[in-house]
């Protein structure tokens, strides 16, 4: 009897050492809500491709905004699916409180492409048209320069026909131009660079123009034959042409995208809302632990070690899966509390009865024990069957309540049945097994 | 101490003193419901903007309306105090149709901004109506689903009578706080809906309770007449019932109290579910068991008779 008792003693020393070591080791992650940042919803504009298509555009989208944002030196922000209309996606930004930087980065498509000009620039639409004879030829189409800071537009007519195309290139980065002005440098691919040094060759000193996202952004004149790199000129600030040389790395975007969702938490707020969630829930806590000192005597003590044990396993388990804690978490972890509370109650009003009954305290305890695990088992697999409903159909607010409940309730039912039994044998065995026990009944 | 050490309420005679009042709660609910066209969806529901800003000493509500409302559609104002002793205002506007979502926010700063620069944004929040459409039918989905799980499990475990009585019961107290949400006029927001899944959670939870003992109490003796077994099983758990939601309740109307404004949607659903969820199992859930059983009963009775009556 002694000695299995110190072993299950030493294998919960073991665990709260085990899970004291997960939560030093890997702190809890704050969500959002709580940390400050911002959230955003994007929407991969597909609607009219096939499902399979929609499925491989939506992938690739992901997959170069994740690219974008990493080369943004946002690691920590992965891009995920989102909804049930297949064509959503989730990223969030903690600790960022100004999110139109990376709102322009995102949904920018960055497609880079490299025409001859025929010829321009125009003052409007109209008038290069005009200058064509009303109707532009098919090999000839139009294109406007990108809006000067002033607000100035100019138009220019280039051949239809790509001589560069953003497929080409082979990397992109930020560089600065003999007058100190921010460029974006980049390097074309073997093949693309053997035509561009053939196409230039031939056409030194004729005007070609560099769109981005159909947009002319310089129209540099052919000096020399270009082999394999050159330069984009006309970005505003350093930061523009950092963004453009991200872009152009990561890869164009297959479709376009539109925000369809933005939340922005300031952090101070979030800092605000953690600290007064927590001093309530720790007064709260304190009172309903007073209570059951005040009601269950000894009995008490083990059901608020049982009931702190929980608390460390559950955060245990939340850092070792990489959870991250949202307001809906600290909901979940709250319902695990009350039936932690409630499994502790509802095991010793069951010995209290049995020994009301007549019974002696080691056979009340075991028969208090065994029934109410019983009852145990029906309450907590319950929650749990609804749990998986929560989190296969939940939004993602909703299935952060449904994982942190389901652990609360796993660890649950393991310190409220196995940690204050321990506890109840040790004072059994220290007092005699026909003592009475100390949980709040007159002798 | 002990509460309840041997108590005998007869619970299933008196029932129609709780269950009336539960249906005119539900009543006054529904039609609050009712007369404001739906529930009181917040914007995480039906899409829009909302600001949450903080001011330097009183917000002009007035002023901040007139500004913004000059630029957005929609626009509600509400200032909101709380023990922190901070002046805080919260400016929620529907999305211009087709518009830019992104712009809404620069818009309602630089409303502000015409009046005072001192104050400062603390959350902006805005949501495209097509993802609070979504977010409304996933919510639904995700609580039949759990509702139908719950039932099946409940059923396999006890009896289909037990699963059906325990769910409506569910669904009462679910019905109960909505309606109370809006009586109070509570926006329904996500973490809203987090408290009422915490709540549904509870009252399944003090269900069972009640319904395994009457089980229990059933096996040990068959011929004890189903409403006396019942109302000594609900005596029997008394004293859990009562401590438990004793305990839980101090937990959240401490969160209510001091949780601060962020909070409080889920703290007084949470405050007002532990309350209704307690009274449900005990008055609601045990009573349509009851009915229900008995109703069995009878019709196997006569199916007894009449088969041995053919007998004969």
């Amino acid at each position: 009897m002694k000695r299995t008792l110190i072993r299950k003693t030493l294998f919960l020393l073991a665990i709260v050492l085990a899970s004291g070591f997960a939560i030093f080791r890997a702190p809890l992650r704050l969500g959002l809500d709580l940390r400050g940042g911002v959230s955003l919803i994007l929407r991969v504009k597909v609607e009219d491709a096939s499902p399979e298509q929609q499925r491989e555009v939506v992938e690739q989208t992901r997959q170069i905004l994740e690219r974008r944002i990493n080369a943004f030196g946002l690691s920590e922000s992965p891009v995920q699916a989102y909804g049930s209309r297949g064509n959503e996606l989730l990223v969030q930004f903690p600790g960022i409180t100004d999110a139109s930087r990376i709102k322009t980065l995102l949904q920018s498509r960055g497609v880079l492409e490299w025409y001859s000009v025929a010829d321009g620039p125009y003052r409007s639409e109209r008038e290069a048209i005009a200058a064509h004879g009303a109707v532009l030829p098919p090999t000839l189409k139009m294109a406007a320069t990108k809006p000067a800071a002033a607000g100035g537009q100019s138009w220019y007519v280039l051949e239809s026909r790509p001589i560069v195309r953003g497929t080409d290139l082979r990397d992109a980065r930020v560089a600065a131009d003999t007058m100190e002005q921010p460029v974006t440098a980049f390097t074309l691919s073997q093949d693309a660079a053997a035509r561009f040094e053939r196409y230039t060759e031939a056409n030194i000193g004729h005007r070609t123009a560099i769109v981005v996202d159909e947009q002319i952004l310089s129209v540099p004149v052919i000096e020399d034959v270009i082999r394999d790199s050159g330069q984009i000129r006309g970005a505003r600030t350093p930061e523009e042409a950092e963004d453009l040389a991200i872009n152009l790395r990561s890869g164009a975007l297959p479709a376009a995208i539109e925000v369809v969702e933005q939340t922005m938490v300031e952090a101070s707020l979030g800092a605000d809302s953690i600290r007064a969630g927590l001093q309530a829930g720790a007064a709260g806590l304190a009172a309903a632990v007073a209570a059951m000192l005040l009601y269950y005597r000894w009995a008490g003590v083990n059901a608020t070690l049982a009931l702190l044990l929980n608390g460390a396993l559950l955060i245990a388990a939340l850092s070792c899966f990489g959870a991250v804690l949202t307001l809906p978490g600290i909901a979940g972890a709250v319902l695990t509390i009350g039936m932690a509370v409630d499994s502790n109650v509802l095991i010793f009003e069951r010995i209290r009865e049995e020994l009301r009954a007549g019974k002696s305290s080691s056979a009340a305890l075991a028969a208090g024990f065994s029934k109410a695990f019983a009852t145990l088992v029906d309450t907590h697999v319950t929650t749990v069957v609804s749990c998986i409903f929560l989190f296969f159909f939940g939004t993602p607010a909703v299935k952060g309540f449904a994982t942190t409940l389901v652990i609360g309730l796993l660890t649950n039912l393991f310190t409220s049945v196995f940690v204050s039994r321990v506890a109840f044998d040790w004072e059994v065995l220290k007092r005699g097994r026909t003592s009475a026990l100390s949980i709040g009944m007159p002798g | 101490m002990e509460l309840f050490r041997n108590a005998h309420f007869d619970f299933l005679g008196r029932k129609w003193w709780f269950i009336l009042p539960s249906l005119i709660l539900i009543l006054a609910g529904l039609s609050s419901m009712v007369a404001r066209g739906g529930p009181l969806y917040g914007i995480d529901f039906k899409g829009g903007a909302e600001m949450e800003v903080r001011w330097e000493g009183r917000p002009p509500i007035e002023r901040i309306r007139a500004a913004v409302s000059s630029r957005l559609k929609g626009v509600s104002v509400v200032a909101a105090h709380d023990l922190t002793g901070f002046n805080e205002v919260l400016i929620s506007a529907e999305v211009p149709a087709g518009g830019d979502l992104t712009s809404v926010r620069q818009t309602m700063d630089q409303a502000l901004s015409t009046i005072t620069t001192r104050y400062s944004i603390r959350n902006f929040e805005v949501i495209g109506p097509q993802i609070g459409q979504d977010l409304r039918r996933q919510a639904l989905m995700a609580t039949a689903g759990a509702s139908g799980g719950m039932l099946l499990y409940l059923s396999y475990r006890f009896r289909p009578a037990y699963a059906v009585a325990a769910v409506v019961a569910m669904l009462h107290d679910a019905l109960i706080t909505i309606g109370l949400l809006s009586l109070l006029h509570q926006e329904i927001s996500l973490s809203v809906v987090a408290a009422l899944l915490t709540l549904i959670g509870y009252s399944m939870n003090d269900t069972i309770v009640v319904f395994d003992r009457i089980r229990e109490n059933r096996r040990v003796d068959r011929r004890e007449p189903l409403a006396e077994t019942i109302n000594r099983s609900i005596n029997q758990t008394l004293s859990r019932t009562v401590l438990t939601s004793g305990l839980t309740l101090l937990t959240a109307l401490s969160l209510l109290l001091f949780g601060g404004q962020v909070l409080r949607g889920f703290s007084l659903t949470l405050v007002i579910g532990i309350i209704v969820g307690t009274f449900s199992s005990v008055f609601i859930a045990s009573p349509i068991l009851f009915a229900w059983e008995s109703q069995r009963a009878g019709s196997v009775a006569r199916h007894a008779s009449l088969s041995a009556g053919g007998v004969r």
